[in-house]
């Protein structure tokens, strides 16, 4: 059944959860183009009987113009005329599902191609110019290419304008947060103080220095 | 979904609409001598101790969490005033006015200046409440959108974060009527008394809930003074 | 409306006459750039502008810290360049993804090409030599030869069919600081609204697009 393969890509494709990304499917994609393959075999043939066709119904209406025709051979010559042009619509039908079936296939390609592609640039925003590795093994080769491609591109935008993008994604919250200091932990540096993080005290620091301390349950932050 | 242009998701998150909310501005009372910020945002203060003084949300709760200051709950977040709201919500099929941001700004405030709400318990039960009948009225107006006819919606005392819901709804339910309709092509399929002409058509416009259908700008000027 | 990459003079007046601060028309740049379907005019001068101010303010904080100021202002200037700078890169990054998800069009439409900045045109030709390269390695050298545009689904078409679009017909939010009075919103000059300021509209983008270029809207 012509494009039931295609489709099969594209379902992978929306079967992912957003974000993420399947293992390049090589095999189907190659199924999709040998597909594409078989309907040029088909179609070649079929456009050049439908030239064929179309030549021998020019030559039919110009003999009957030229040479005077008795009624019987007017006739004779309808008839071979309405045979090829039953011939040539059902070539040109052929014609038109075979190009029909190459037109859906190259879609579905595409648009494989592109959706992956979209997912592989969200990536880059998070990770600047390395994939980890995880991700490297899913990529077709191709793919992994216009990666460190697209990556050159974006950080030959930043450098021009001298900014980074792929900070700041999400809105910035104030450094600092108020914690409630759960165990007798003594004076300890911080990046920005010294300070004494004795049992029971609140205490007003940098947020990324007390996540370890709120992660090891030694701390909590207060709200309201 | 930061920076997407799909049409039917959301185009700000929670926290980008928070964001925004974070430059509504509101009274506190600062416990310190500071001199005057001249932010790239805005200027702000000088803060003198017990002098009550505009600040945004965001210096406002930084200096609350700093123990530099009270902040006094927007006139809007009291008892009485958001039970009347409430009631009104009830009643009516119409929006009542809040602020723009009155979902993010109590948050903020629920988060970090608890004690400085009175009665903070009932106050935060009232908002959620008027949320949820909002929530159920904006439902209600959704389905009845999607029967085809409207053009436009006026989302009248809409907040920020309930527009932001609607918005790609509305894409869903109205673009394909959009798409399909021309001047001379759209169909009426409510039973409103006084639309069948095809003449004259003026706007089609939907105030939520109620579906006015137009028919010039005299009329238009009629009905918009009964909302 | 001329289409140069920056702000119209029709913008210019009527931001001058609103007062609004280049913080404030950052923000609504920022948030007319995320609602809206399509990119939207580059709003040179202001970015210009907030990035001095944003310098000014880092060797500002610079100094404070050095000069022993106290940190509680100090983190208080710093929280609001943090804002700022949010607001830039974001500004930014949004349309750089509208690029990304659209180049093909924006290349072959002049009016679009011309709201993008200088950098961001460069970004846009590189950016879409990378995918036109990866496209034709994976999928459309492998294709008969009729087949291999990137633009059109064979060489039977009559006009580019596989160049994505922005949809300006998707509805957004809008809200005007005036009142505007009737506006006519579709080109049949049929559909008539009021607009009431500071009430919110959902319409189709494409008919309040003007509105939006000469900032008397804001999306929201």
């Amino acid at each position: 059944m012509y494009g039931r393969k295609a489709s099969e890509l594209v379902k992978e494709f929306a079967s992912v959860e957003h974000g993420q990304i399947f293992t390049f499917n090589n095999d189907l994609f190659a199924q999709v183009l040998e597909e594409c393959d078989g309907h040029l075999l088909h179609l070649q043939p079929l456009m050049r009987k439908i030239q064929e066709h179309e030549d021998k119904l020019k030559d039919k209406n110009r003999s009957q113009e030229e040479i005077g025709t008795s009624e019987d051979e007017m006739s004779k010559s309808q008839a071979e005329k309405t045979l090829i042009q039953n011939a040539l619509k059902s070539d040109q039908f052929g014609a038109l599902v075979h190009h029909l079936s190459l037109v859906r296939n190259k879609r579905c390609l595409m648009a494989y191609v592109y959706k992956r592609a979209e997912v592989i640039r969200s990536l880059g925003w998070m990770v600047d110019s390395v994939l980890p590795e995880e991700i490297q093994e899913k990529l077709s080769t191709s793919e992994k290419e216009y990666f460190k491609n697209h990556a050159a591109t974006l950080q030959s935008y930043m450098a021009e304008l001298d900014l980074h993008l792929t900070v700041d994604m999400i809105p910035p919250k104030d450094p600092y947060i108020k914690v409630r200091v759960l165990d007798d932990i003594g004076e300890i540096a911080l990046s920005d103080q010294v300070a004494n993080l004795a049992r029971h005290a609140i205490m007003f620091l940098r947020r990324t220095d007390a996540e370890q301390y709120i992660t090891q349950g030694q701390m909590e932050e207060l709200t309201g | 979904m930061a920076g997407t242009s799909d049409p039917h998701a959301s185009a700000f998150s929670a926290a980008e609409l928070e964001f925004l909310a974070e430059d509504e501005m509101i009274e506190i009372v600062p416990n310190l001598r500071m001199d005057a910020l001249n932010f790239i945002s805005g200027d702000f203060g000088p803060f003198r101790p017990q002098i009550p003084t505009q600040a945004p949300l965001w210096l406002a709760v930084a200096l609350k969490k700093r123990g530099k200051c009270t902040i006094r709950a927007p006139e809007w977040m009291s008892v009485d005033k958001l039970t009347q709201v409430l009631e009104a919500e009830r009643d009516s099929d119409k929006f009542q006015p809040l602020p723009f941001h009155y979902v993010e700004i109590s948050r903020l405030l629920f988060d970090h200046a608890q004690g400085d709400i009175p009665d903070t318990y009932m106050v935060r039960s009232l908002i959620e409440d008027i949320k949820d009948v909002r929530f159920h009225k904006i439902g209600k107006g959704l389905e009845s959108i999607s029967g085809g006819g409207t053009f436009a919606l006026k989302l009248k005392n809409l907040s920020a974060m309930e527009a932001n819901i609607v918005r790609p709804f509305v894409t869903r339910a109205l673009e394909t009527f959009y798409k399909l309709s021309s001047s001379d092509m759209i169909q009426e399929t409510d039973n409103a008394p006084n639309r069948q002409q095809t003449a004259n058509r003026g706007p089609r416009v939907s105030y939520m809930f109620m579906l006015y259908i137009v028919k010039s700008p005299t009329d238009a000027q009629r009905q918009l003074k009964d909302r | 409306m001329d289409s140069g990459a920056g702000e119209s003079s029709a913008a210019d007046d009527y931001e001058s006459l609103m007062s609004t601060t280049d913080a404030e028309l950052l923000k609504s740049a920022w948030r007319n750039e995320k609602a809206a379907p399509e990119i939207l005019n580059y709003a040179a001068d202001l970015v210009q502008r907030s990035r001095q101010q944003i310098q000014l303010m880092e060797e500002m904080v610079e100094d404070y810290i050095n000069d022993g100021v106290d940190p509680l202002t100090v983190s208080l200037y710093q929280i609001d360049l943090d804002r700022t700078m949010f607001l830039l890169r974001s500004y930014l990054r949004t349309r750089l993804q509208k690029i990304e998800k659209y180049v093909f069009h924006i290349q072959k439409t002049a009016e679009e090409w011309n709201r993008l900045s200088k950098q961001e045109q460069k970004f846009a030709s590189r950016f879409a030599g990378d995918i036109k390269h990866h496209l034709d390695q994976s999928v459309l050298s492998r294709l008969p030869d009729q087949y291999q545009s990137h633009l059109r689904q064979s060489a039977a078409s009559e006009e580019d069919d596989m160049v994505p679009e922005p949809q300006l017909d998707s509805y957004v939010v809008c809200r005007s600081k005036k009142y505007l009075g009737a506006y006519q919103l579709d080109d049949g000059g049929q559909e008539l609204i009021n607009i009431e300021a500071d009430d919110l509209y959902a319409l189709p983008y494409k008919s309040i697009k003007p509105l939006v270029e000469s900032g008397q809207v804001d999306l929201v």
